[in-house]
């Protein structure tokens, strides 16, 4: 909870108002944004990804599974978010369940797409090994490290950097098993297959805050919030995923007006990832 | 929607089988396929909604929207508990539970569906005047005794019945409806055979004479257009089951 006097709240609005934030940006600025690739060794892929002061740290393992049984094709993505009370206080014991389950049934819905699989940001058919037998299970964990806002953008940011980052083993499946056996495999140390990461979303916030609506929002500006709408936008500027946050409600016109605004945005924020992605690739 | 002038007082659901004959999946190209219960695809379903179903509670609801069945009971505001820190505006605290007979499989929903509890909560806040009870808490319990299909929508609406019925102050009540896409189709209050198949859902819940949106939910790939398509549909729908829920508490609770 960020606590705020009444001038300061003044102050906050009344550069909103005039497109002057109180750390200078505009109001569909971001704050600089910093990925590094490969943070975790054990893991298949990780991230870790700044935006001012929020930082977050994506990992992704791989391992073997049975796919389910009503989609024998496909495998298995699940999305964890954990708040760490190293972040803030209030996260500790069961204080920061709500908002990690808050956020992973966001990053569910922005990444894995409708219940057919259509629209999935991860192709879950690529995960496939033997069909009906066997797949990869993808597990991807989020942990927020420091919290000043605008955390389901930056997790969205440092899961999409952690999945380019990801490499998924090569496996020869020996002899094809039938009937009920499990098949035999030999899962490679050295041949990695690089994961696609060409139809993950970015997720942009729009924060109301009085009048205006702002992106990427520190917690100063979340704590004087009406309302955000978290959207979701693949490279197609195909909307993949959209949530609603805070107590006021929203006329239709203003959502169409920020969808519109966040596709704009999302073009910007998917090259800068884009760029900042390959570099750190470069760097490791 | 019910055609005839008063809401009826019963309302006989078609029985349902235990094993009823697999519905044919969709895909793209038959674009001519009738909907499970033969509906129009921009149709909803007859619903129902009655008040004051339970005694003990301080208020409660029912809602019947063909197979889909929640109850919904509110109770207090009662004082919050010592643990909480003070907060000059009340708090809301929802739970949805589904029974273990409500799904086609035996306790396939959560007896504590977390997801669809903060959905709620995020749905009705807006429409609650939290700061009429400060320091306390109003518990919404609702349960979800047959699942079939759009049942976040139906708890929501059901749900912001049992809060007015239990005298909470509100802006206005709060109707949610929501559309399937299927392959280049939109149909509206989808039933579990379309979720299933659905390959995106939008969920929108209005408060109808306010005309705002308190929460709206898109999974799936969409185009902006068709985002739009899609809420229109929803608003639409939201604003005519918002006079559906008027009604039902218009009518003096009998026996």
């Amino acid at each position: 909870m960020v606590g705020l006097s009444a001038g300061e709240k003044n102050f906050l609005q009344g550069g909103i108002d005039q497109d002057l934030r109180s750390d200078g940006r505009n109001r569909n600025t971001h704050r600089p944004i910093s990925v590094e690739t490969g943070v975790i060794p054990q893991a298949n892929g990780s991230a870790r990804v700044r935006m001012g002061a929020t930082e977050v740290i994506a990992s992704v393992k791989a391992e073997l599974g049975r796919p389910a049984a009503l989609q024998p094709d496909k495998g298995k993505v699940a999305i964890f978010v954990d708040c760490s009370p190293v972040a803030n206080p209030v996260f500790e014991g069961r204080g920061g369940e709500e908002l990690s389950l808050e956020l992973s049934v966001a990053l569910q819905q922005c990444l894995l797409g409708g219940k057919s699989g259509a629209g999935a940001g991860i192709d879950l058919s690529s995960l496939m090994v033997v069909e009906g037998k066997l797949c990869w299970d993808l597990y991807i964990d989020g942990l927020v490290v420091s919290s000043d806002g605008n955390l389901l953008d930056a997790l969205g940011a440092s899961i999409m950097a952690a999945l380019s980052n990801t490499g998924i083993p090569r496996v020869q499946v020996a002899a094809a098993a039938s009937g009920d056996e499990e098949p035999e495999v030999d899962i490679s140390d050295e041949e990695y297959l690089q994961f696609d990461t060409s139809g993950v979303p970015v997720i942009v916030t729009l924060t109301k805050v009085g009048r205006h609506y702002i992106v990427d929002a520190t917690s100063e500006e979340e704590s004087q919030m009406t309302s955000a709408v978290s959207i979701s936008i693949n490279r197609k500027g195909h909307i993949c995923g959209l949530t609603k946050r805070g107590s006021s409600g929203l006329d239709s016109s203003i959502i169409s007006d920020m969808i519109s605004v966040a596709q704009h945005i999302s073009v910007q924020l998917i090259n800068k990832l884009d760029s900042e992605i390959s570099a750190a690739e470069a760097d490791e | 929607m019910g055609s005839s002038g008063k809401p009826p007082s019963t309302y006989t659901p078609a029985p349902t089988r235990g094993s009823r004959p697999k519905k044919p999946v969709f895909t793209d190209s038959d674009v001519d396929w009738e909907r499970p219960d033969g509906r129009g695809f921009h149709e909803c379903r007859p619903a129902l909604f009655k008040t004051g179903l339970v005694k003990a509670a301080a208020g409660s609801a029912y809602a019947e929207l063909g197979n889909t069945k929640v109850i919904v009971s509110v109770f207090g505001p009662r004082e919050s508990k010592k643990a909480m820190l003070y907060s000059d505006v009340g708090r809301l605290n929802c739970n949805v539970s589904y029974t273990t007979f409500a799904t086609p499989i035996r306790g396939q929903g959560a007896s504590d569906h977390k997801e669809f509890s903060s959905m709620l909560h995020k749905a009705l806040e807006g429409a609650v005047m939290l700061e009429t009870f400060p320091k306390s808490t109003v518990d919404v319990f609702a349960l979800v005794m047959e699942s079939g299909g759009s049942d976040l929508p139906a708890v929501i609406s059901c749900a912001s019945v049992a809060l007015a019925d239990a005298g909470i102050m509100m802006y206005d009540l709060v109707a949610g409806v929501s559309v399937s896409c299927l392959g280049t189709n939109l149909v509206i209050d989808p039933v579990s055979e379309e979720e299933s198949f659905q390959d995106g859902s939008l969920m929108v819940t209005l408060m109808p004479s306010r005309y705002e949106v308190t929460q709206l939910t898109v999974t799936g790939e969409w185009s902006a257009s068709k985002v739009n398509e899609g809420m229109q549909l929803c608003l639409d729908a939201c604003s005519k089951l918002g006079e559906v829920l008027r009604s039902c508490l218009k009518v003096p609770a009998s026996d």
